[in-house]
């Protein structure tokens, strides 16, 4: 196939409807949203254009005391965290590579981490956005304020869409104040069953926790403050904190009572500077690795322990949001074709379309055909998707990766 | 009823009759009455015929029988909303679904229940007492609103400040949708392929189809309460503090406002000892950990007094603490005390645009000669003013039509919204070329479309530009308040 890519770059949101209109009016070229290219690398042959958002990254409003903000959609993640933390607000999401990341990017991806047991995820902070449609029509839903339901919430639909619906371009987030201070106490186990327990105990914990993450066959990944243990493939289960110090305090001592009868071969607790290592390891688990295939998995979270069993026995690396019932991980390097990676998912697969979930690939080598599968459950959701698709890009102009 | 061949009362009754039983189904004028309207009063319809479903099997016979006889039907829960949301243009069939409401699983290792829509939504918290979990969104009326209700409505409430509104909730629905066929948006488990389907279903106001099951999501109990109760000599003074509490990175579960109209109204229903000659109070919760809750509500308590507060009162006990709560929750119901009917407002403005919103209220009640008094969100900036005045004056619902459009413009105004929990309903659809753009609204239109092409389910509602069945029939043209008021 012959690749004709080409790139453009606005450098405003005029630019943009502009000459998305004029594509489509003209070369009806396939166009392809670009954020911080952190997320997506599926490619695809055939023409193509890439529209580079970089340079809309102007903060259009920031009304602090109103705890909302309204910003052009290729702000990079870590300058809107440091424009936030100037007001000592912040955006709970966890992202990866935040310096490269963009919010338009973080937004149609859905990414989120490790706070989203305790923060949730974007659709909790999107309140306003705009976007530019195949058509070159830019529209806007939501508001700029926190509390609001008129119209259709089309911020809901555009966030997770891929960019397959619209090219965002300017967003309004609700905002939440920082906090004193954060923790996070590693329990390491020999088992996943005496994980299993721990979670269970801690559905009535008397602590509150923000996070709620299994690290699985860590293998040669980054592990801070690794130390020497029993089994070869401990289960790393990481319960976080955040609020006032004492609070804080509180609950690492009550977590970690608490877990005692569950006998952990180690439990360390890490308090505000003293946790940055394992927050970036967190953080940053979906970027390192050289695995050729990283998915994530969503199930109930009561399945998430048999399916880190499976994960464990196959030799894939695991950062499961064990509250949440997602899972992230990274095929073994050894699985280095197609075929190698069907037979690696296929387990996982199984039991993901039993028990109502399902698994979609994050990072593939082009050319390799969809590893994603869903449990029947979702047939509706995925038919109605597309019918949504052809009626707001009827000639499939928009992110066709997805 | 709005059809091209219109089928006769008769015949539909009859064949309504086969799907719900003779039980299952109203259709004599004086029983039709209750269903003229839900808590928005302005503005009455009856349906030709009402049915209560109890199965999305009876619900998908129910839809393709509207279909084949081209006649407009609408879901209706409690019909506490309070936009007109369930106000059946056009006449039709309205699908009660107050007699699907059980509960249908609890999980509280997944965290989520699933629920059938016509749930009262505090049955469900009722339900979970013993689990040490609960479903958060409290709107006002959680006594008597159903769960499919708060979700047509994405339906808010006191402590959607801390934790989120309906959508922040709800994880999937099952719906009948215009055409008969049943789907699955989300369910139990997050991050679903495709698009959000769920998050675009919640708060569409039953134009996208009937809502027939709902995966909630279960939120962990607090551990301790604080809740208090500032007294302010002015509004402005009460607003201060509001924006101080927030601005020094407090985020309470609640923050209301009640003005001194409303006080005097719940003294006389509730005998709490509110006090009859402050301005405004407001009623601040904390909640979480008590390790954690004394210290936010000293700093409150020392925030409040530093704006302005006369007092800053405790509520000492749980019995005192949910005293106040029904105070602040059955407010609307102690507003008969002050006149025979009353139109509540729903704008939003940016919290700090408080003072200028109420001190425009104020005024708009003295140029309008209405009696208007607020009991609101303060905390979301969400502002509830109730306008007072009986429905079989004309002139006085012509006053309150117009009040109303100036507050809800003069929301727009200050950056805000014409709506932040009630819903668009029929009441506020002429604002919504105000609000949006019509290219904004031309992409809704089309999503509409996509689920309800010939918009014979919920017409009239939310869009402008809605056409299809009943349109000749829509308030605009045929309420004479309206009309005087347009």
């Amino acid at each position: 196939m012959t690749n004709s890519h080409s790139v453009f770059q606005p450098d405003t949101q005029d630019d943009l409807v502009k000459f998305v209109t004029e594509n489509a009016t003209n070369s009806r070229c396939r166009l392809l949203p670009v954020g911080g290219a952190t997320a997506c690398t599926k490619m695809i042959g055939g023409d193509l254009t890439e529209v580079r958002l970089e340079h809309l990254n102007r903060v259009i409003d920031f009304p602090a005391r109103d705890m909302t903000i309204t910003v052009e959609a290729g702000i990079r993640i870590a300058d809107l965290n440091r424009i936030l933390a100037s007001e000592n607000q912040r955006l709970p999401i966890d992202i990866p590579q935040p310096e490269q990341a963009t919010l338009g990017g973080v937004i149609a991806t859905n990414w989120s981490g490790a706070r989203r047991f305790g923060c949730g995820t974007m659709r909790d902070y999107v309140i306003g956005i705009s976007a530019i449609d195949a058509s070159g029509q830019r529209f806007s839903a939501g508001g700029r304020v926190v509390k609001n339901v008129a119209g259709y919430d089309l911020c809901k639909l555009l966030v997770g869409s891929r960019g397959t619906l619209a090219i965002i371009s300017q967003v309004t987030l609700k905002l939440r104040p920082m906090l004193e201070t954060s923790a996070l106490v590693a329990l390491t186990f020999d088992s996943l069953s005496q994980v299993d327990a721990v979670l269970n105990r801690l559905l009535t914990s008397a602590t509150r926790p923000m996070v709620l993450d299994v690290l699985s066959r860590m293998g040669t990944l980054a592990r801070p403050n690794e130390k020497t243990g029993k089994s070869a493939h401990p289960q790393i289960l990481i319960v976080g904190f955040e609020g006032a110090l004492w609070e804080t305090n509180w609950q690492i001592e009550t977590l970690l009572a608490e877990c005692q009868p569950f006998e952990p071969r180690a439990a360390e607790s890490f308090l505000g500077a003293a946790a940055d290592s394992w927050w970036e390891t967190l953080r940053d688990f979906s970027i390192h690795s050289n695995s050729y295939v990283t998915f994530q998995a969503s199930l109930p979270p009561s399945r998430m322990c048999d399916f880190l069993r499976l994960t464990t026995d196959a030799g894939i690396a695991v950062q499961a949001h064990a509250g949440n019932g997602i899972a992230i991980g990274h095929l073994p390097e050894r699985v280095v074709t197609a075929d190698q990676s069907v037979a690696a998912i296929e387990p996982l697969a199984d039991l993901v379309r039993s028990c109502g979930g399902h698994l979609s690939v994050l990072r593939a080598p082009s050319g390799w055909p969809s590893l994603d599968v869903a449990a029947d459950s979702w047939a509706g959701s995925l038919a109605w998707t597309q019918r949504l698709k052809r009626q707001l890009d009827p000639h499939d102009l928009l992110n066709p990766i997805c | 009823m709005n059809s091209t061949s219109p089928p006769s009362a008769q015949q539909l009754i009859y064949r309504l009759r086969d799907i719900v039983g003779d039980d299952g189904l109203l259709f004599n004028r004086e029983e039709l009455l209750v269903y003229e309207c839900d808590g928005y009063t302005v503005e009455k319809k009856v349906p030709d015929v009402v049915v209560f479903p109890t199965s999305t099997e009876q619900v998908v016979a129910v839809v393709r029988l509207c279909n084949e006889l081209n006649v407009p039907f609408i879901p209706r829960g409690a019909g506490t909303s309070l936009a007109g949301g369930t106000l059946p243009i056009g006449g039709g069939v309205m699908i009660t679904l107050t007699k699907m409401k059980h509960i249908l699983e609890v999980n509280v290792r997944d965290r989520y229940a699933v629920v059938e829509p016509g749930l009262v939504n505090l049955h469900l918290t009722n339900h979970l007492k013993e689990t040490g979990y609960h479903y958060a969104p409290d709107p006002s009326s959680q006594g008597a609103c159903t769960i499919g209700g708060n979700v047509a409505t994405n339906s808010g409430g006191p402590h959607t400040l801390k934790y989120g509104v309906t959508v922040n909730h709800v994880l999937g629905v099952e719906a009948v949708l215009p055409d008969g066929s049943v789907v699955q948006f989300g369910g139990p488990c997050e991050d679903g392929p495709g698009f959000d389907l769920t998050g675009l279903f919640v708060g569409s106001e039953g134009t996208f189809g009937i809502c027939t099951k709902v995966w909630v999501r279960l939120t962990r109990n607090p551990e301790s309460y604080r809740t208090l109760l500032g007294v302010f000599e002015t509004v402005t003074a009460a607003t201060q503090a509001i924006s101080a509490i927030i601005g020094a990175g407090i985020v309470p579960a609640a923050l209301e406002m009640m003005d001194q109209g409303i006080i005097g109204a719940l003294e006389a229903a509730f005998h709490f000892g509110f006090p009859l000659d402050a301005g405004a109070v407001l009623l601040i919760e904390v909640d979480g950990l008590e390790v954690a809750v004394e210290d936010e509500a000293v700093r409150i308590e020392a925030i409040c007094l530093q704006n302005g507060a006369r007092e800053v009162r405790r509520a000492r006990n749980a019995k005192e603490r949910l005293l106040l709560w029904k105070c602040r929750k059955q407010a609307f119901g102690a507003i008969g005390r002050l006149s025979p009917s009353y139109c509540t407002q729903d704008g939003v403005v940016p919290r700090t645009k408080l003072p200028e919103i109420l001190e425009f209220i104020t005024d708009c009640s003295r140029r309008h000669d209405l009696q208007i008094v607020n009991v609101f969100h303060a905390g979301d900036g969400n502002i509830h003013p109730i306008l007072l005045f009986d429905e079989r004056n004309e002139d006085q619902v012509r006053r309150v039509l117009l009040a109303s459009d100036e507050i809800l413009t003069k929301c727009l105004d200050l950056g805000g919204s014409v709506t932040g929990e009630h819903g668009i309903g029929v009441e506020k659809i002429s604002f919504m070329d105000k609000l949006f753009a019509p290219e904004d609204l031309a992409v809704m239109k089309s999503i509409r479309d996509v689920f309800n092409p010939n918009n014979r389910c919920s017409p009239g509602k939310m869009l402008p530009t809605a056409g299809g069945c009943g349109t000749e029939d829509h308030p605009h043209k045929s309420h004479p308040g309206r009309r005087a008021a347009m």
